[in-house]
C-alpha cells in the first residue's frame, strides 16, 4: 500500500486498539440494525458497515481486513446465522465491499472521492456479489431477477449511509484526531 | 477513546462536499440499474408461476388458485396462488422474511426463502408453450 501509507495514521500497536474499537462499534450497530424494521424483506441498511467505511482511512490493510472478518462473525452471531450458509453471503458481501472501498481509496484520495462514492460502490459491490452467489449456489438462473432490486437498494442504502458518514466526518473531533494519529 | 456525536446544527448537510468520483460512481450505478431493469422486466405479460428448489423446478398457471408444497433444504415451503397472485405462506426458516414479503403477480417479480433454497418467480407466457412441468 505505497500510496495510501502516506495518508494513514501511525500506530505503535499496528492499529489493534483502533480495530478493536471499530469492531465493537460494528457489533453495536449490528444490534441496532437487527432491531430496525425492514421496509423490504431481504434488504438491510448496512449500518454495521460504517466502521469499515471509516477504517478505510484509519487502519493498515491487515487490520482493516480483520475488522471486516470480525464484523461478519459478530453480525452472524447476533442474527443466529453463523453456522448456516446464509453467513457465507454475509462474508462474501462484506469482503467484496471492503476490498472495493479500499481499492477505490488506493486509486483516489479524499480530494477526488468522499465517503459517499466509497459507500455507494461498497454497497453495490456487496449486493451484486451476493446476487452472483445466489445464482451459483441457491437459485440458479432465476437469481437474475433479483439483480435490479438489489442494485437499487444498494444505491439507496449506500447514499444514505455515505451522506451520514460525510456529515459525521465533517463534525467529528474524534475522527479528525484519529486521522492525525492522535488517538486516546 | 471518546466519540463526539455530530450535533444536529443547521447547515450540517451544506458542509458535505460532493467529489467528482462520487458523481461518477452514482451515475455508473444508476446506468447499470437501468440496463439491468430493462433486461429483467422488459418481458411478456405475466402468465405463470415458476417455483425453483433444490429438488427441481415447477411451473403453475397463475389463473388457477391452488396451494403448493415445495420440498426444500430444511423442509416444506408452502406457496399459494390466489387471484393471479402468489406468495409464500409458510416455510421452515427462522426469521420468516419470505412469509412477510408481499405477494407477487407481475412478470419479473420474485420472492424467496433463502434458508430453504426455494425461489418463486412470475414469468411471461412464452416460455411454457406445450410444457406442463419441467423437472431437472
Amino acid at each position: 500500500m505505497r500510496l495510501s501509507a502516506r495518508h494513514l495514521p501511525h500506530y505503535a500497536d499496528g492499529g489493534r486498539r483502533m480495530a478493536a474499537f471499530l469492531a465493537a462499534l460494528a457489533f453495536f450497530l449490528s444490534t441496532i440494525e437487527y432491531m430496525l424494521p425492514r421496509p423490504v424483506p431481504f434488504m438491510r441498511l448496512g449500518l454495521a458497515n460504517l466502521p469499515i467505511l471509516l477504517a478505510v482511512d484509519l487502519l493498515p490493510f491487515g487490520a482493516y481486513m480483520l475488522l471486516a472478518l470480525v464484523k461478519v462473525v459478530g453480525m452472524s452471531v447476533l442474527t443466529g446465522s453463523l453456522f448456516s450458509y446464509v453467513a457465507l453471503f454475509s462474508l462474501t458481501g462484506t469482503l467484496a465491499s471492503a476490498l472495493v472501498m479500499r481499492g477505490l481509496r488506493f486509486i483516489a484520495g479524499p480530494k477526488a472521492l468522499s465517503y459517499i462514492g466509497l459507500c455507494v460502490a461498497g454497497a453495490v459491490a456487496s449486493n451484486m456479489v451476493q446476487v452472483a452467489l445466489a445464482r451459483v449456489f441457491v437459485f440458479g438462473p432465476s437469481a437474475r431477477l433479483m439483480a435490479p432490486a438489489f442494485m437499487a437498494f444498494g444505491l439507496v442504502s449506500g447514499l444514505i449511509l455515505g451522506v451520514f458518514a460525510e456529515a459525521f466526518a465533517s463534525r467529528s473531533v474524534w475522527l479528525a484526531r484519529a486521522r492525525d494519529g492522535r488517538h486516546d | 477513546m471518546s466519540i463526539d456525536a455530530p450535533a444536529p446544527t443547521p447547515g450540517l448537510l451544506s458542509r458535505i462536499r460532493i467529489k467528482p468520483l462520487d458523481v461518477l460512481i452514482v451515475v455508473a450505478s444508476l446506468a447499470a440499474l437501468v440496463v439491468l431493469s430493462i433486461l429483467v422486466y422488459g418481458g411478456a405479460p405475466s402468465e405463470t408461476l415458476v417455483v425453483t428448489a433444490d429438488t427441481g423446478e415447477w411451473v403453475y398457471p397463475l389463473s388457477i388458485s391452488r396451494t403448493v408444497e415445495v420440498p426444500g433444504k430444511l423442509g416444506v415451503t408452502v406457496v399459494t396462488i390466489d387471484h393471479g397472485q402468489a406468495r409464500i405462506i409458510d416455510s421452515p426458516c427462522v426469521n420468516k422474511l419470505c412469509v412477510a414479503s408481499p405477494p407477487i403477480g407481475k412478470t419479473g417479480e420474485w420472492s424467496a426463502c433463502l434458508p430453504n433454497g426455494v425461489f418463486i418467480r412470475i414469468e411471461g407466457a412464452k416460455k411454457t408453450d406445450g410444457i406442463d412441468a419441467v423437472v431437472r
